[in-house]
Parts: structure tokens; sequence; C-alpha cells
């Protein structure tokens, strides 16, 4: 369909004229397009309509890799190439699609039905390799199991609720192992998710009403506090202690949720909403309520469909049954929360960059200070938090912070949600005491490696992660002693890789994603994470010298110190914990005669090389 | 462009800092960059401007602050006892590879760059010793586009990505022509909506070529070229308008004008219109008129002025006497001075006898 003015102005007025609803506008207008192409004019008449300048315009559709001003087709294949996708086979998914529709990425089938492109990570890591046709998720797929989807979608697109696979369906991804403290992920399974009644049922908003009736905002922010409850989105920062940085006073205020979850390998978040939404809606408004803020925001990545459905139903619902809105529960509290969307960049995942995406720009990190809680969204104080810390928050109102601080390490209070995947027997969310060490995530909730193959390492906390070899097997994973040790916690991602899982091609795969992502606003992370990734395919081509290995810790080390934000800073780790481990298998890789299979065919598919 | 965007902040209050155990009073609000500045610092630095927003882009402007930590000068704000070193050894090796990195992104050759001699990310190369790529990062290819406008030549080969343009153009002039596009390895400029900048809404004011620190956009050149280092500045007024911005000059070897830029001193604050940048060609040209022509039998003829102002003169008392003082009317021009437009009004009012008097300042 081609997209008329009449049509663009409809869709500005729904949504709004005012810059930050350009994502909704676009997805909108790309999704009535039919063939998922935003024409240069379609973008200029959007300009005209929401008075933009037609650059800024430009350099938003630029930006997010879900948008295309160039021609694609009737449905978009996005086949995920991110870490675990990439250990459990991406690449045969590739070949699948070629060999069956004749296209490589970023080609169309001539009868303009199918365009395929390769993207980060999707969210649904558990049931890797995993891809994307138009917004419906699929995992745990096949040659076969590819085949057959595009042919169904071939004959006709398959109705909403059926759209997604059931194995992607958030309580499918959780696994179904006894001895986890479940706490988060307590009532999923038991709720249904689609209806508030089902969540009273289970002593949903009892914490709100406690919170409302009980205390004053500072009683809650001090009770937090006392939780030690620390943000679940990477960097671990005190919660209770974040919220109390918020100014006070009358002004408009923030409460945002960040639910962008980009960091390949975690999922955690996406199931919460999907399972759970009213309970990240309860922990919000008591948020709220304890920074004095009025409004929040969810921030999803654009990707996940039935996160946004469910949440947005969920809002609904607590807004008739007076949850949110004015006067909430007969207080003086008025707050009421909106949806934004993402779409298609990891780096939106850090704060400052998801608050320039919420306000319809490219997502660059800002520099701080200032920072958000004195100059946010739209120049006001924000929180950020993730969606697992305000989850968290409904339950330490009704327990207590003794009861919540009762599992855990004593600097890392409560449960994590560990994201299992790669090669393991049974991969899935688990919800365990912080501290949890990686052997028992293996050999207890992940049934060992797969098919009894031997364990080489593990990432742990995605792509920005570190790599533990078998020395760390006992490391108890929580937000200090990860450090301690030289790795990371961040989302509680575990990439579990067996001895078939070459050393090099990892690290090719992590830098590939880093240049990929890295915003390109600094230069050092512009240009490192392009060299770094440029080196570590010289040693896939077994073409690297020695000195190649410190040239890339070298450059990592420049852009620890000088990149603007946590992504440019964030190569350092993967890259220095990997050579730690496996220099040897790096040296090996210099001699152009070594040979590897695994390197070989990374390189056949996306480099065509080799 | 040297003049404060905000003079309410040279009243703030003065804070006390040492940069490289040198004692400076900085100003509250403002940065570390800042405060150098002022006190003859020379902290390095690409993508910062005084004449627009933070950035914190380039990185070049590193700094360690209270020992341990590694802050942007040009974005972090001055605090109470704060300690700065602005260079040392791991400083000097930072900025390097950065601009080693910037090098290798690009195509930056000054042998065939109109801005060698004059630009930025050279001054840095050589205060920094960087040495050219060895040719194994192979570089983006990014937009050259030399002719699509009159004004404004772009080889974003030679781009550092830095922003200065994407805001002169948003916070200056408020055209909001540039933007960054794509992401990544792979951003890029783009002019209006991917168009060519002579198809964009570009007025040409020129501005984001007088903040490029490279030769990514420069104006275009019309009556010659010249090594920068052989040009020779005069400052002057505009001709055109009663805004009378400050105007640098600059005269090759040959004596040729090349190009205008915008002087900082001026109410200008260094910004030029169209007409200031690129509008004075006209004087050296061989085609400018230099002498009346008066047109007989429709064609022109050179006349001397004594001859067209007596005939100018004899048509208007002609018409006067035909016609009426009331069908004669006078538009007197902005590039006028006061006293000459004064003079102009009272030619009309008092020898002409009419009202019929404006200025083209009205329009
Ligand atoms: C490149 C990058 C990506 C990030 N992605 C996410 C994300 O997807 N979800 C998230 O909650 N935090 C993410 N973060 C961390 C956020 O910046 C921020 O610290 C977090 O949302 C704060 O919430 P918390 O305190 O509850 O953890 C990311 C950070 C960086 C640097
Ligand atoms: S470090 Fe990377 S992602 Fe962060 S601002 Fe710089 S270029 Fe962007
Ligand atoms: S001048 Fe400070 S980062 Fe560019």
């Amino acid at each position: 369909m081609t997209i008329t003015r009449d049509t663009i102005r409809k869709v500005v007025l729904e949504r709004g004229k005012a810059m930050e609803h350009l994502m909704l506008i676009l997805r909108d207008l790309e999704t009535l397009s039919g063939n998922n192409q935003l024409t240069t004019k379609t973008l200029e008449e959007v300009a005209e309509e929401m008075n933009l300048p037609t650059s800024a315009v430009a350099g938003f559709v630029g930006f997010y890799t879900m948008f295309s001003y160039k021609p694609r087709a009737r449905y978009v294949i996005r086949v995920c190439k991110s870490g675990p996708c990439n250990v459990m086979g991406a690449c045969t998914i590739f070949d699948a699609i070629e060999k069956h529709l004749g296209i490589k990425p970023g080609e169309a089938t001539t009868d303009g039905v199918f365009f395929l492109e390769k993207c980060e990570c999707l969210g649904i890591c558990s049931v890797a390799p995993a891809m994307m046709i138009n917004y419906d998720l699929h995992g745990n797929l096949t040659e076969k199991k590819v085949v057959d989807l595009i042919e169904r979608y071939r004959k006709q697109k398959p109705a909403v609720a059926e759209a997604s696979g059931p194995e992607v369906e958030g309580r499918e991804c959780i696994v179904k192992a006894d001895g986890q403290t479940k706490r988060l992920t307590g009532a999923i399974g038991a709720i249904d998710p689609l209806k508030i009644d089902s969540y009273l049922g289970l002593k949903g908003y009892e914490a709100l009403k406690k919170t409302l009736k009980e205390f004053t905002p500072e009683q809650v922010v001090q009770i937090v506090k006392d939780s030690g409850l620390r943000g679940r989105g990477g960097a671990g920062f005190p919660a209770g202690l974040k919220w109390s940085f918020m100014p006070k006073g009358d002004m408009p205020k923030y409460t945002v949720c960040n639910a962008d979850e980009g960091e390949p390998g975690t999922y955690k978040d996406r199931i919460l909403m999907e399972e759970n939404p009213h309970q990240l809606i309860e922990g919000m408004t008591i948020a709220g309520y304890a920074m004095g803020s009025q409004t929040g925001y969810i921030y999803v990545r654009g990707e996940f469909r039935r996160a946004i459905d469910r949440l947005q139903l969920a809002i609904e619902q607590a807004r008739s049954k007076g949850f949110l809105g004015s006067n909430i529960l007969g207080s003086a509290f008025n707050f009421d929360i909106f949806i934004k969307e993402g779409g298609g960049a990891y780096v939106c995942g850090e704060e400052s960059s998801l608050i320039n995406s919420m306000e319809g720009k490219r997502g660059y990190p800002r520099f701080r200070p200032p920072f958000p809680a004195g100059s946010g969204f739209q120049k006001r104080p924000t929180t950020v938090n993730n969606v697992e810390t305000y989850a968290s928050a409904p339950m330490i109102i009704l327990n207590g912070a003794d009861w919540y601080k009762s599992v855990g390490t004593p600097k890392c209070t409560g449960t994590k949600l560990y994201c299992l995947s790669g090669k393991m027997n049974r991969t899935g969310l688990v919800e365990l005491p912080m501290g949890t060490t990686l052997r028992e995530l293996i050999e207890v909730y992940g049934g060992g490696m797969k098919d009894g193959g031997k364990f080489k390492f593990a990432q742990v906390g995605g792509t920005a992660g570190g790599i533990l070899g078998p020395d760390l097997l006992d490391l108890p994973l929580d937000i200090d002693q990860t450090i301690q040790a030289g790795v990371t916690l961040g989302s509680g991602v575990v990439l579990a890789c067996d001895e078939s899982v070459c050393a090099v091609d990892f690290l090719l795969n992590v830098l590939a994603f880093f240049e990929h992502e890295s915003c390109g606003q600094c230069a050092p992370c512009r240009i490192g994470t392009s060299q770094l990734h440029r080196l570590s395919r010289r040693f896939a081509e077994r073409r690297a010298d020695e000195g190649d290995i410190d040239r890339m810790i070298g450059k990592t080390m420049v852009m620890k110190k000088a990149s603007l934000c946590a992504l440019g800073q964030s190569p350092v780790m993967p890259v220095t914990t990997i050579l730690k481990n496996f220099r040897r298998e790096f040296e090996r890789h210099c001699d152009s005669g070594h040979k590897c299979p695994a390197c070989d065919k990374t390189l056949r598919r996306f480099y065509g090389t080799a | 462009m040297s003049k404060s965007p905000d003079a309410t902040l040279v009243q703030a209050p003065g804070v006390t800092l040492t940069i490289d155990g040198r004692t400076v009073v900085g100003r509250k609000g403002r940065t570390i960059l800042e405060a150098a500045l002022e006190n003859g610092i020379k902290i390095p630095y690409l993508c910062y401007h005084p004449r627009i927003s933070r950035t914190g882009a380039c990185r070049i402007c590193l700094v360690k602050v209270n020992d341990t930590m590694f802050k942007t000068a040009c974005t972090e704000p001055v605090a109470e006892n704060m300690k700065v070193v602005s260079e040392d050894a791991e400083l000097a090796a930072i900025r390097k590879d950065i601009l080693e990195m910037l090098l290798s992104e690009g195509d930056h050759n000054c042998l065939y760059c109109d801005a060698n001699g004059a630009c930025e990310l050279q001054d840095l190369v050589k205060r920094y010793d960087a040495q050219m790529p060895t040719g194994e990062f192979p570089r983006r290819k990014r937009e050259i586009d030399e002719a699509s406008s009159k004004g404004l030549k772009r080889n974003e080969d030679r781009c550092v990505l830095c922003g200065r343009c994407v805001k002169a153009c948003g916070e200056i002039q408020i055209s909001n022509v540039w933007q960054f596009t794509g992401r990544g390895s792979k951003t890029h400029l783009t002019s209006g909506l991917f168009e060519k900048i002579g198809d964009s809404p570009c007025v040409n004011c020129g501005t984001c070529s007088q903040l490029c620190p490279t030769g990514a956009i420069m104006p275009q050149l019309p009556l010659g070229n010249g090594f920068n280092w052989e040009l020779q500045k005069e400052s002057s007024i505009c001709i055109y308008c009663g805004v009378g911005c400050k105007i640098d000059f600059h005269k090759n070897k040959e004596g040729m004008l090349v190009k205008a830029t915008g002087n900082g001193d001026g109410p200008n604050e260094g910004h030029l219109c169209v007409k200031g940048r690129f509008g004075f060609d006209f004087m050296q040209k061989p085609t400018r008129l230099i002498s009346p022509l008066i047109k007989e039998n429709g064609e022109f003829r050179e006349a001397a002025w004594e001859e067209a102002l007596d005939f100018v003169a004899g048509k208007l008392k002609k018409i006067k006497a035909d016609s009426g003082p009331d069908s004669v009317g006078a538009l007197a021009s902005a590039k006028c001075s006061n006293e000459d437009n004064y003079l102009m009004q009272k030619f009309v009012r008092a020898v002409v006898g009419t009202n019929n008097i404006d200025h083209c300042a009205r329009l």
C-alpha cells in the first residue's frame, strides 16, 4: 500500500504531533506500508506534519535498525546472530534460508515476499537459534522448522494470537526444576496475565494499598534502602539510594522502566512483563510514590510485541480499577504509566540513550553531569530502573526488608533471575539466591552440558560480560564477587560453551556485535569497535600475528578510559578475559596452516571469505 | 567566533581549582575547558566550540580529575578544590591513539586538502605526533558532494564527526539542515533527507564551514585559491544590511579575495548570512560595472558620470513638470549609510516635492 498524506495526518493526529511520538508514528506507517519500507516521500511528509526538520527524521530512521527507507518486502525475516544464537547454530539457519529462498542478508526474493536481515539478540535466547518474521518471534529453529514457517507465512500471515511460536511464551522459557527460590517468578503460571482479577487474587496491589496507607514516601525509600535491593539492569546500583537522589518538590518527575533488554542472552524482563505485567505496574507505582513522581514510562524494545500488548492491557485494567490515575485508592497520589517503544538499538538500554530515544531522537548517550535525577526525560528529574528492580518493590513492601535480605549474600540481597543459554541440556530462566555458583547453575538447573559435552567456558553478564573458565566454576555469582574476580554479573546471563566452540570465533562474534551497536557518537568507541572487529577477524582468517593480541588489549584500554558511555568501556572485559583464558588458541590462529572449521563457517557465512 | 554565548555566566561566582598544579579561578556552571582557556592553559579539543552547546564526543579534551577519574574537560563543570591534570604521558598517549584512530577512519591527506594549514585536526596531529595510518583498517567511504551547492563543498571523507556543523546549523542558523544518520562505524552526515546540499533546505549561510575543524565542509572559492598560510586577513563591516556584521576578508598572494569569515567581535559574534559570506565576488569580477550605461535604441553604451547624471536629472524634471511631483518615487538602500539615506529623503521631499520615499529594509 502506498502511504497517502491523509493516512500520515491520521496517524500523527492519533499518536500526537510532538517529537517524542516519532517512533510509534513510524512504526504504524511502516506496518501500513505492507512492504516494510518508509519511503523518503513518506518521511518528508511525516516531517511536515510533525513540524520537524527533515534531517531529524532522516537521522532517526538511520539510527534504528528496525526501520528502512530502502525497499524491503512483505515479510522481513530477521535471524539473530548474537552470542547465544551463534553458539547454537545461527549459521545453519542462514544456510537453510539461503537454500530455500535463495537470498542472503540484505536481499529480497524476486516476488517481493521475503527480505532477509541479520540482527542482534531478540531476547528469546533460551530457545536459540531464533528469528523474527515481521514482529513474530520464533525459536528452537531447525532447518525444517524454518522452511515450514516460511511456507506458512507465504500462504497466509498467521492470526495475531498465534503469531509468535508457543515456545517463545514466557512461561515456557522458565526452567522447570525444583529448588528455586521463587519470589519474582512465584506467581507465574498461576496468574492469567490478561486478567487483573487473577493478580488481585494473589495479593496483587496489596503492597500499593499498604504503601499509601502506612508509609510516607521517605519511609518507602528507607525500606528499599534497608532491603539492600540493587539494580538488576547490570550496574547494581542501590535502588533506594537512587530513588533518594530525586529532588523534592512539585515539578514533573518521571519514573522510567528500562525494558529494552538488549544484552544478548537476557530475556528475564520479557518473561516478567508477559507473565505478570501487574507486578511491574505495581512496583513502578510504589516507586513513583516514593519519588513524588506523577508519570511513569516503560520503554520496551520494539521486538517484544506480546509484552507490549499485555502491559497495555494491564495498564488499562489498573486504570479502571483505580490503581493508576488520579487520587489512587482514595489517596492524594496521582500516577499514570505509558509505554514507549524501541526501534532496534542495544545502546538504547543505556539509560541516557534511552531517554533520548524516548524523546524521539537518535539514541545517543548523554554525557554526565547532568545526571538523569537532575535533568532526564524532557530535561526533568528522571529515575531509570530495570524491570526486575521495580518488580521487586511490591514484595519488599509486603514482607519487609528483613525478609528480602534473608536470601542472597550480605551486600547483594534477594534473588536473581539467571538467564541460562548455550550448550546445556536445559536452558531457561531460573530464580535463585544471589551468589549461586556457575557450577550449580550448569549442573543442577541446566542439567549439565549438552549431550555430555565438556565445559570450556561461560560468558556471564552478556556480551559485555567476562569469560569464566573452569577455574571460576565455583565463584558465587553476585554483583561484587564477580567484579573482584575481574568479571561481572551484568544482567544475569549465563551462556555456556563446550569444546565445540572456538574462542576466536566467539570473540569475533562479540566484537561484531559491539561495532554494530556502538552509537557512533564518540571517537574511541566508534572507531575502536570497528578496529577491534577487524583485528579479531584477522585471527579468524589466520592472518594475524601475535602482536595483534596486545594491540587488541591496548585498544580496549584506550576505549575504557576515553569512551563516553559504558558501551565503549565494555569490550575490555570480554577481550581481556578471553585472551587470558585462551591466549594459546589465539596464538594457534596466527598460523595460516591452522585448521578451524568453526572460523571457516563464520567467515563464509558472514564475511564472504574462506 | 570567540564571544561567550551566555553573558549572564560571566558574572557567575568564582570557583577555585588547580590545573596542573596552578591555582586558577573558574566560574560556577562553566567547564574545566573554559576555565583552562580563560587562564591560558591550552587543553586540546575538536568537538568543542564556544558558540555551540556542549558535545563531549571527540574525547580529545580528556583530563584527569582528582587523580582517579578521566573526564572530558569540555563537559565537566568546575568544582571547588578540584584537582585537574590537563596533560601527562598517559593523557598524551590517549590523545595520540584517538587521533590515529581518526586519521585511519578518513582520507586525511593534507597535500590536496583545502584546509591544509588551517585545520584543527592537523594542528593536533602535529602536537601529539600522530602517525599516518598503516592502511590495515579499511576506511569508510562517505559522501563527496562538491558541486551541488553554490556555497558549500562537502567531502565527508575528511570528517571527524565532531558534530559542530550539526549544531552550527541547528543552534546558530536554526536551519537544521545537517544531522547525523546511520549508526556506529557507519555514522555519517545527512543534509536534509539524504539529499545533496544543493537540494536540501540549506540557505548557504556557511556557518557550518566556518566551524568545521577540518576540510570536510568548505566554502566554494569563487575567485581562486591560495595557501592558507599566505592569506592576508583584513576586517571590515558587511555592506549589505543594517546589522553591520564584522567580516574578515582573506586575500591571496595575487591580491584576490578568496573567502570571508565572520569575526567574533562584531554584533554577529562570528555568524554571517549568505550575502555577507559569499556576496563579495562582484568586487573583483571583470563583469563588474565600472561606468554608467545609457540605453539608446535598445543598446547600452558607456557614458561619463557627468552625462549620465545630467540625463537622469533632465528626465526627473520632465516627469515632475508633465505629471506632477507625486509621479516620482524613490527607494533607498540598506547598503547606504544613515547619512546617505537622510540626504535621499531630503532630496525627494525638498527637491522633488513628494513624500514617495521608502527603504528596502521595510520591504
Ligand atoms: C550499552 C548498555 C546497555 C544497557 N542495556 C540495558 C538494558 O537493556 N536493560 C537495563 O535494565 N539496563 C541496561 N543498561 C543499564 C542502564 O544504563 C541502567 O544502568 C539501568 O537501567 C539502571 O537500572 P537498575 O539500577 O535497576 O539496574 C545498559 C547499559 C549500557 C551501558
Ligand atoms: S561509548 Fe560508544 S555507544 Fe557510548 S557514546 Fe561513545 S560511541 Fe556511543
Ligand atoms: S572537545 Fe571535549 S570531547 Fe571533544
